[in-house]
Order: structure tokens, then C-alpha cells, then sequence
């Protein structure tokens, strides 16, 4: 070393020194199959009546934004405090859970989203959309014409709802007993959809002429008005004093809340969810109720959660008993019952039933109540035959009167008569007035169907909105595309309840209400199939450092670079609930 | 979702590890774990390749790499001139294959930890010599196909159990961690970092290449070893002190050998014989760990 010097004399380097890094090799062009991102439809929302976007509620409420999850509730139903009462929850039928332990308990979640709201006094922040000039008249202020002036008021449209009685709700109103629904959060709900603008006449009933009349006030109709009318058993002694019908008998208790006492027997005719309702109020009024049903108890139609706690309650069933006629005596009815039997199981499961060969029996009781079922009150509200001029959509049916629109929905309407299905027609008749006053008659059915949750009935307003959820495909999450490594078995959270002793001296409402951890636990056992909720498993097991993250606190989805990515799928297998596909790489 | 994982990353998009690779996946969490300022000694191994081409390198950290057999001389020596040069605080870490650790580069990692160098030696294991062929090593499970062990000549020797072997050193702290299972891996590097003395970890990391998987179920069989029993996760510290971080749910070993192709000519009866051994390999685990069979 000839330097001379010193001080910049130092042992040379004699190894290499790497100075720069990897990041020129595009690694991505070694990539044949393509992760990509996509999101797909959970069966929860696709069994949903109204497609609520469940597991995306589930993902809030995880992270306490409980004001935000009720919000995504309100896009979606006006009702969710009823529905989180009263539904018949086919989402839980319907959750991938149930195969890995229980279903996740939606119901109970919606119902404590909605009280939490109504506790704390919350404004849900709801986007209304301009006035576009128009007005549609309603009939029946139930579930369904509730429900269409909700989101007609949204969409910008102006609307009154006629309602034949003296006060709004329908069947939520006149039928549910106010153990399962109390009063207060029917009218908070019904509240809230007239501080949008909708305006509910009340003693007015709809007769066909009225009808004619309205049509030169309003630029279309929703029919809703239900079935209302109690069917009859055709038998000879139905008019006997002491025979009544359920459903008068659920109304009458329900607007004069000092319940009328009952005292002795009472038989209680029919398989229903009114039936059932009947028997237990009747308990509650101090009588022995006995529901006599033509089938087995495991074919009724009523939900078998509230046939679960009838029984519990003390109320009989006698099954396979089918009436034959009622005869009045000095104090009661005379009931001649003749016994069924099996005679094969039909496709749905139910059995079918001829008589037995046994005498008839004779029962007597102190009264009588039939609840066999209900059918239109008025011949004109029937909608079961469609022509080819209607346009028949999922829940509802729109019918041309030359060139004026009536919609039906509500039972009218509906495969399923409930709460919720009611709901889904209204909504739905809402989103269809919109296509058809925007951009005419032929794009109804292709915008209705374009909304679709999954592959069931359910439409989506936020999909309609051209919301997030429109990015979303409408393949189901099976079980099996689930990655259950990621979940550990844990038991779903009971529901709780009054004592039965608590229960049968009241009205008081027999569900109770939750902690908010509670539900966050409960929501936390939600798999959230098919949605992103950021667990971030793609970005950290991408050997390739190519899923970016940034900008994700706001919830948008990740995004692979694909500069890099190799395509080995991991991220793809590694997605615990399914939203991402591997497709082959396009040349 | 928050995980406790760090955020910070110390490897480069670029290289060149094959799609899916376990030893990629590891190495990015450990130096999450480690941070930068560390020294890191990379033997002869498939890493030499991914960690660059000269002049391009992979790792935002300072790395020597050295000949196939030194892992365990090389760290004692760079520790030896750090303390010369009055650093306290760079932590030299090892890096090597299991060919590199079980095998050629098992001498001098004895000599390390019975001098208790102070360094931290991370094996990542992906159960042969995949580097240069997929080669078997004393690593190489009961019952694999590799290019030394074909046909009908599968090995019929068991994996060496490296962590015992070390443990009989009353190493000061040694553990098994898996790709599959990142916090947990991610705990042990801190925890380890946070030591004096010798440090082992032993990092279970799939080889798609070798072990004939599909690339994209490189976490899934990893997660199997574990589930199974065939990688418990576990640490001693001390050489005596033992903690099983997992609790095995009771699958059965043949789902984890069904989906490799390194597996395929065993026959059922080979597998019932596999299983056994795991089994008796779990109960001679427990009773190391004080905790007596059955569960
Ligand atoms: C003394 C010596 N012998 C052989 C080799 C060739 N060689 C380079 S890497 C390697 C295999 C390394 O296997 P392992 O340590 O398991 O690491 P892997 O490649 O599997 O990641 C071999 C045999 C070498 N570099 N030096
Ligand atoms: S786990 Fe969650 S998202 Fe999946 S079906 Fe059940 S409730 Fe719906
Ligand atoms: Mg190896």
C-alpha cells in the first residue's frame, strides 16, 4: 500500500458489499394464478327477508361501533327493534356456525343494536334523497306499507298511508302480544318513519270506490293491507256464543290493556303462530288453554321456540284432533273431536291426515277460539293470479290499471306471511316505483333482480343505492369455504329470559335485554363468511411483502401488488371466510 | 382486527425464494421480532440465494454469509469483535438451514452453546437439503421421498430431535415455532432477544417445492404439523424448565402425510407405525414437561 497517509489507512475491504436492493426483480412475472379480492354473499343475508348485511353487522358490533351497526340495520328495515323481537330468524337456520357449533345468535344482536339506539337517544344519520315531485298513496299501515313510505320517503317521494283502524302497526299493533312486542318500541319505530315526512291517516279504510277516487290524487298505490280477516272452520255450531275468533280476541286485548279475566277451559283451534299466541294470552288471563290442532305438534306452523315455551307455560296441546262440529250448552261449548291419524309425510315434511276409525270424542269447555289462519278482508286485495301485464317480483307484484300503478305486497303478496316477509315487499314495491318513475316500466324487473341477495328473495336498498355492498358477488359462502383453523368452538350465547313463574301473571316482555359485552362476544363468534374484516392473514402470510395495507383503517379491502406477487395463493386459503378467489392469470 | 404483530418490515419484495416459501414467511417475521439492530450469519443454505445476488440484497439488515458448516463460529466470532469494539447491543443471530444445524454445522453450534456464546441460532426447518436438490438429512421425517431417499428406499430413520439435543447443552433458552403460528413465533424471538447466553429457535417452514405441496397450502400443512403432534410448540428454558404453548386437538397424523407428495407411497400400516412413534414421542414430551399422559 503505497498511501502515505496514515490516517486514511484502514484494513481494505475485501469482501463484496451488496448496495442495492431486491425491489428491481419483478417477481410478478412468474405469477400464472391471480389472487384477487371479492367479496361474496353469506347465507345469513341471503336467507335474510329483508338481505340485512349480517355480517358486516356482526363486524361492527365486534368493535363496539354499535351506532354504525344499527345505522346498517336502518338502510336495510325500518323495524329492526320489532324484527329483533319477532322474526323467525332464518338467518340462524341458515348460519355456516350451525355446522361448526351454534348458530350465532343474530337475532338477539338486532334487538340490542336497536334498544341500545333507543336508550341513548340516538339520530340515525339516514340519506334522503332529493324530492322528486311525486306522491304515492299506501293502503294499510302494517309492516309493508309501513315499510314502503319509509323508503319511498328516502328515495324522495311524498306518501300517505291510510289505515282503516284508529292507530298505525297492523298486526305488530293488533296481534303480537305485548309479551314478545312491547308498545313503546312499535311506536318509537313507527315514530321515526313519520319524522321523514310520511303522513298516516288513521279511520280511514279503503273500500273499492275510495280506491278508484285515489287514483286521481297519487301517482301510484301500494296495496298492503294484509289478511285481516280470521278464516273459518265450516263446521255446524261455529256461531254459537263462546265460539270466537283468535285474532278479534289479540286485538281486543291489545287496546284495552287491563285484560278481561277468563276463568275454566279454554280450547284454542288451530297449529299458527296466532294460535299460540291466543293460547298464552289466554294464560295470562287466568284461564287453562288447550290448543286442539288436526297434525302433530312437530307440523305446526308456528315458530318452535314459542311452541317451547307454551308448553313450558303450561298450555296443553292436544294433537292429531280435528273438529267435527260445537255445540252450545248452559255455561260453555260442547267440542265433538274426531281423532287423525298419519297417513304419510308430504314433500315438505308435514304429515298428512285421514281420520282414525275411533268414535268421535266430546270435550267440553267454557269457550272457544279459532285461529285456523287468515285471508284478505275485501275480494279486491286479492293479487294471487298474475297476468301477463304485471310484473312479478320477488315479494311483491306490480299491476297496471292502464297506465297507473298499484303495487301489492305485504301478505298479499308474499310466499312466507310474516313480519319480516311484509318488510321485504315493501321495501322492495319502493325500489320498484323508483325504477319505474326514473327510467320507466321495462327496467323494473332487470333493477330488482340486479339487487338480489344471494339466490334467495331478499332485495338490498344499499345494492339499489349503488352502495359497497354492489361489488359484492352473489355466490353463497358454504361451510366448507370457510377456514375453521381460525375459529374456536365456542357456545352461543343464551338467550335471557323471565322465569316462567314471572312469565304467565303478565304481559311483561319475556326476553331481556344484554350487555353490550355480552353482544360483542356473541357478534365476535360471527365468522363474517364472506367480507372482508380486515384479520389481515393475506398481508401477513404473503412471503412476498406484496399486500399493501395502507389507507385499511377506513375498511376498504387490502391490495396485492402485483408487481411482485407470485401468485402461490396463500392469501386465498388463508382468507378464514372466503373473500378472495385464485383465478387463472389471462395472458 | 389488531394483531400483535409488528408492523415494521425488514425484507424487500423481490426475491427470489419459490412461490409459497416457509423460510421467506419465517424470516420476515423473526426480523419483525428482532428489529435492526442485529448481525445476521447466514450459512450456506437456500437463504444465501434468496437474500440476493451480489449487489442486490433482500434484507434491510446487515448480513454475512459463510461457509456451510460455521453458523455456530462465525456468530461467536462477530460477537467476540463487537464486544472488542464496545458494542453491547447488536445482537448477532444465526441463520440456517436444517442440513446447516443438524448436520455439517452441528459441531460448532455444540461448541457455541457449551461455551454459552452469547447469540441467538435460528434453524429454519424445511426437512432436507432443499438448496441443492432436496437431498435427506438427519432433519428428513420417518417415512419421506427425497432425491437420496427414492422409491421404495423412503427413510426409515427418525427426524434427529435437535431441541433435546440442545437441551442436553442446558442451552439457556431453546424452542420450536411454526410459520403457522406467527404470535406465537413472534413472542419467542422477543422473549429470546431479551436473553443472554446461547439461544435456539427451531422454526418449522414448509417446502412446497420439496415436499410436493401446492404452493398455496404452505401454512395449511404447517399448522397440521402442529395439530397433529408431529411439531409440538413448546420451550425450556435453562435446559429444565419446559412449557407446551399447545394443546393438540386429536388429529390424526395421516391427514397431515394425505396432503404431501413426499408421503404418497406410505401405506396404512406405515402410517398407523407414524402415528404411534408421534405418539410416543408426545408422551415422552409430557414427562419431560411434568405433566403426566392423557392429555
Ligand atoms: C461444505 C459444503 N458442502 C456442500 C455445499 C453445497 N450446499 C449448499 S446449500 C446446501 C444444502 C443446505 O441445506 P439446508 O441447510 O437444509 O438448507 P436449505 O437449502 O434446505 O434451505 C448444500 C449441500 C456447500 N455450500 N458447502
Ligand atoms: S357465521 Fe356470521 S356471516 Fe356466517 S352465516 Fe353465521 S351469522 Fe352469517
Ligand atoms: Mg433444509
Amino acid at each position: 500500500m503505497k498511501n502515505s497517509n496514515r490516517a486514511n489507512m484502514c484494513v481494505p475491504l475485501l469482501i463484496p458489499r451488496s448496495y442495492k436492493t431486491s425491489e428491481e426483480n419483478k417477481t410478478g412475472s412468474w405469477r400464472f394464478l391471480r389472487p384477487r379480492y371479492l367479496e361474496k354473499t353469506a347465507p345469513c343475508s341471503s336467507a335474510c327477508p329483508v338481505g340485512q348485511d349480517i355480517p358486516r353487522i356482526q363486524m361492527l358490533a365486534v368493535q363496539g361501533s354499535f351506532k354504525e351497526a344499527w345505522e346498517l340495520l336502518l338502510s336495510e328495515n325500518p323495524f329492526p327493534g320489532t324484527c329483533g323481537r319477532v322474526c323467525f330468524h332464518p338467518c340462524e337456520s341458515a348460519c355456516n356456525r350451525l355446522e361448526f357449533d351454534e348458530a350465532v345468535a343474530i337475532r338477539m344482536i338486532e334487538r340490542f343494536l336497536a334498544d341500545t339506539a333507543s336508550r341513548y337517544e340516538l339520530q340515525p344519520r339516514l340519506n334522503k334523497l332529493a324530492e322528486k315531485g311525486k306522491k304515492v298513496a299506501i293502503i294499510g299501515s302494517g309492516p309493508g306499507g309501513l315499510s314502503a313510505a319509509y323508503f319511498l320517503a328516502l328515495l324522495g317521494y311524498s306518501c300517505d298511508v291510510f289505515e282503516s283502524s284508529n292507530k298505525p302497526g297492523g298486526m305488530l299493533r293488533w296481534a303480537i302480544p305485548f309479551y314478545r312486542l312491547p308498545l313503546k318500541v312499535l311506536e318509537e319505530e313507527i315514530a321515526r318513519i313519520e319524522s321523514l315526512g310520511v303522513r298516516i291517516f288513521c279511520n280511514h279504510h279503503v273500500e273499492f270506490e275510495k280506491f278508484k277516487h285515489l287514483r286521481s290524487n297519487y301517482d301510484a298505490i301500494f296495496v298492503s293491507c294484509g289478511y285481516q280477516k280470521g278464516r273459518r272452520l265450516n263446521i255446524p255450531g261455529e256461531e254459537s256464543p263462546g265460539v270466537e275468533d283468535g285474532l278479534t280476541f289479540l286485538r281486543e286485548l291489545k287496546s284495552d290493556p287491563s285484560s278481561p279475566s277468563l276463568h275454566g277451559s279454554v280450547a284454542v283451534i288451530g297449529g299458527g303462530n296466532t294460535a299460540i299466541d291466543v293460547a298464552r294470552s289466554v294464560l295470562r288471563c287466568g284461564a287453562k288453554p288447550v290448543i286442539v290442532y288436526r297434525r302433530r305438534k312437530e307440523d305446526m306452523r308456528a315458530f318452535g321456540e314459542e311452541i317451547k315455551m307454551a308448553l313450558d307455560e303450561g298450555v296443553r296441546i292436544e294433537e292429531l284432533k280435528s273438529p267435527l262440529k260445537i255445540e252450545k250448552k248452559e255455561s260453555g261449548v260442547i267440542l265433538t273431536l274426531q281423532k287423525m291419524k298419519v297417513a304419510g309425510i308430504d314433500e315438505s315434511g308435514r304429515a298428512a291426515i285421514e281420520p282414525d276409525n275411533t268414535d268421535p270424542e266430546i270435550v267440553s269447555y267454557d269457550r272457544v277460539f279459532v285461529a285456523i289462519g287468515t285471508e284478505p278482508s275485501e275480494p279486491w286485495y286479492v293479487c294471487d293470479s298474475c297476468s301477463g301485464k304485471d310484473i312479478k317480483l320477488y315479494n311483491s307484484v306490480m299491476r297496471f290499471d292502464g297506465q297507473f300503478p298499484v303495487i301489492f305486497g305485504g301478505d298479499l303478496t308474499t310466499e312466507a306471511k310474516t313480519v319480516t316477509n311484509a318488510i321485504a315487499s315493501g321495501k322492495e314495491a319502493a325500489m320498484a316505483l323508483d325504477v319505474l318513475f326514473r327510467i320507466g316500466k321495462d327496467f323494473v324487473l332487470p333493477e330488482i333482480s340486479r339487487c338480489r341477495v344471494g339466490n334467495g328473495l331478499s332485495v338490498s336498498m344499499e345494492i339499489y343505492l349503488n352502495g359497497e355492498r354492489k361489488n359484492r358477488v352473489s355466490h353463497v359462502v358454504s361451510y366448507a369455504e370457510i377456514n375453521t383453523d381460525y375459529f374456536n368452538l365456542i357456545p352461543r350465547t343464551p338467550q335471557p329470559r323471565l322465569l316462567r313463574e314471572e312469565r304467565i301473571n303478565s304481559f311483561s316482555e319475556i326476553d331481556l335485554k344484554i350487555s353490550g359485552s355480552v353482544a360483542m362476544k356473541e357478534a365476535g363468534r360471527c365468522f363474517n363468511c364472506g367480507i372482508c374484516n380486515h384479520c389481515d392473514n393475506c398481508y401477513l402470510f404473503c412471503p412476498e411483502i406484496a399486500v399493501k395495507r395502507q389507507d385499511s383503517e377506513e375498511g376498504g379491502l387490502r391490495a396485492i401488488n402485483y408487481d411482485y406477487c407470485k401468485g402461490c395463493g396463500l392469501c386465498v386459503v388463508e382468507c378464514p371466510r372466503n373473500a378472495m378467489v385464485l383465478e387463472e392469470e389471462s395472458a | 382486527m389488531e394483531l400483535s404483530v409488528p408492523d415494521r418490515e425488514f425484507m424487500y419484495s423481490g426475491h427470489v425464494a419459490c412461490p409459497g416459501c416457509g423460510a421467506a414467511i419465517a424470516m420476515r417475521f423473526v426480523l419483525k421480532a428482532l428489529g435492526e439492530k442485529i448481525i445476521m450469519v447466514i450459512p450456506a443454505c437456500c437463504w444465501s440465494i434468496i437474500a440476493g445476488p451480489y449487489p442486490m440484497s433482500t434484507l434491510r439488515v446487515p448480513v454475512l454469509h459463510t461457509a456451510f458448516e460455521t453458523g455456530g463460529s462465525v456468530a461467536s466470532g462477530i460477537k467476540a469483535a463487537l464486544e472488542v469494539r464496545g458494542d453491547h447491543e447488536t445482537t448477532v443471530v444465526t441463520w440456517a438451514g436444517d442440513g446447516g444445524t443438524f448436520d455439517i454445522g452441528f459441531q460448532a453450534l455444540s461448541g457455541a452453546v457449551e461455551r454459552n456464546e452469547d447469540f441467538i441460532y435460528i434453524c429454519y426447518d424445511n426437512e432436507a437439503y432443499m438448496n441443492t436438490g432436496i437431498q435427506r438429512s438427519s432433519s428428513t421425517p420417518y417415512g419421506a421421498w427425497t432425491t437420496t431417499t427414492p422409491g421404495q428406499d423412503w427413510k426409515k430413520m427418525r427426524k434427529k430431535n435437535i431441541v433435546e439435543a440442545l437441551v442436553a447443552h442446558r442451552i439457556r433458552y431453546a424452542a420450536t415455532a411454526n410459520i403457522a403460528f406467527p404470535e406465537d413465533l413472534i413472542n419467542k424471538v422477543k422473549k429470546a432477544k431479551n436473553m443472554k447466553g446461547s439461544r435456539f429457535i427451531h422454526i418449522f417452514s414448509t417446502c412446497p417445492t420439496g415436499w410436493r405441496v401446492p404452493s398455496e397450502m404452505s401454512i395449511k400443512i404447517a399448522r397440521m404439523a402442529v395439530q397433529t403432534n408431529i411439531f409440538p410448540l413448546y420451550e425450556v428454558e435453562n435446559g429444565v424448565e419446559y412449557t407446551i404453548n399447545y394443546r393438540p386437538k386429536g388429529y390424526l397424523v395421516k391427514e397431515y402425510f394425505k396432503l404431501q407428495g413426499r408421503f404418497s407411497h406410505l401405506t396404512e400400516e406405515d402410517l398407523d407405525q407414524i402415528q404411534e412413534m408421534v405418539e410416543e414421542d408426545w408422551k415422552l414430551l409430557l414427562r419431560k414437561a411434568g405433566v403426566f399422559s392423557g392429555s
